[in-house]
């Protein structure tokens, strides 16, 4: 059987937007991913310790029972169950990491670990990433989703450099 | 005309139905995810060298076609904006959000997003990327007390391209497509400069 390619990117793109107006007009929001994590941290650190709910960011998510039953957290759950459908049925999925032939997994793996980190933090700042907050604000007309997007790309561009040894080959 | 969408916010779906048209709109988002090539961070971190600029022409091209659509829902009267979730504008905040996220992201080659795709294909760094966002999350949790003026500070509202520029809806969304493909022709002619010295 031949493998399904990726789509290309033009097609992709109209194919994504189409999906974000149908999550617009259904339920008034599009995609979202990091207020998942941040709600199934909250809910994490609360069953260890019940005393969190009081936590002065973190309330605002446990106050109406589980942080769990949220719009975002199982669009999000969808999100992997889509993309492993999509990978299963184009046969992509192995175990691998992805990076440059001579640098090393270990400090490819703390890079990643130490980039989620930061990630976490920005969208918390920012108020959602690359999807809440790039992808549906500015398709709604957000002002502040393009300042966000630009200082993300800007930022990116300016440090690119430190990071060139890991993704050399990387295409 | 009355309008009638958001179906969820205009009161047409109770949150439980809401709640299972999640997964459904989920699932295709990731689906398209991963058929665009998310899926991997061979794909995402090339764009900041401006080598494989694949992931910045779906994005750019998603944000034209859901703009579109919208512009014309409301247009036409079937779609009430008001009713679209739209974030809060915390210029400060935002702008060193975006700093921030910029340089995690070249670092580690992933966002929240497509690291959930990334897991469900079997990357082990999309899986360390998730660990450091749970990480990130409690940081930011138990340092928030310490930053709430700044994170709240410089609030503009539901801070829209209309409002800043006092045009119509109509106006904005002519504007959001002009940057859009200013940022993709950016883009392609970073591309083609980088291949050419690459080439030489």
């Amino acid at each position: 059987m031949k493998k399904p390619n990726y789509w290309p990117p033009i097609i992709g793109g109209i194919i994504l937007g189409i999906a974000l107006f149908i999550s617009f007009v259904v339920a008034g929001q599009g995609m979202g991913a990091s207020g998942a994590f941040a709600r199934a941290t909250a809910q994490a650190v609360y069953t260890v310790n019940p005393d969190f709910a009081q936590n002065a960011y973190a309330s605002k998510y446990l106050k109406n029972g589980n942080a769990l039953i949220n719009w975002t957290v199982i669009e999000a759950l969808g999100i992997f169950i889509g993309g492993l459908l999509s990978a299963l049925i184009a046969k992509r999925i192995k175990p691998e990491i992805t990076k440059s032939k001579d640098f090393s997994s270990f400090k490819r793996l703390f890079f990643a670990f130490l980039g989620g980190i930061l990630v976490a933090v920005a969208t918390r700042l920012a108020r959602g990433c690359t999807s809440g907050q790039a992808l549906d604000g500015a398709a709604a007309f957000s002002v502040g989703s393009w300042i966000f997007m630009l200082a993300a790309f800007g930022a990116g561009f300016l440090v690119a450099f430190l990071f060139a040894k890991q993704w050399k080959g990387v295409e | 005309m009355e309008t009638i969408l958001p179906l969820y916010t205009s009161g047409f779906l109770d949150s439980n139905t809401n709640l299972w048209l999640a997964l459904a709109i989920g699932i295709m988002f990731g689906f398209i995810l991963e058929r665009a090539g998310f899926g991997t961070a061979g794909h995402i971190a090339p764009v900041f060298y401006f080598k494989n600029i694949m992931v910045a022409q779906v994005m750019v091209s998603a944000i034209v076609t859901a703009a579109t659509l919208l512009i014309l829902g409301i247009s036409f009267g079937y779609i009430d904006y008001n009713n679209v979730f739209v974030p809060t504008t915390y210029l400060w905040a935002y702008l060193v959000g975006g700093l921030i996220f910029g340089i995690g992201m070249v670092m580690s080659g992933w966002c929240p997003g497509t690291s959930l795709v990334g897991i469900a294909t079997g990357k082990i760094d999309a899986l360390f990327f998730a660990l450091g966002l749970f990480v990130g999350m409690f940081i930011y949790f138990d340092f928030y007390q310490y930053i709430i003026d700044f994170a709240n500070g410089a609030n503009l509202g539901k801070f829209t391209i209309d409002k800043a520029l006092n045009i119509s809806l109509q106006g904005a969304y002519l504007v959001t497509v002009a940057v859009a493909l200013g940022l993709l022709f950016f883009m392609i002619a970073m591309h083609k400069l980088a291949k050419n010295k690459g080439e030489k």
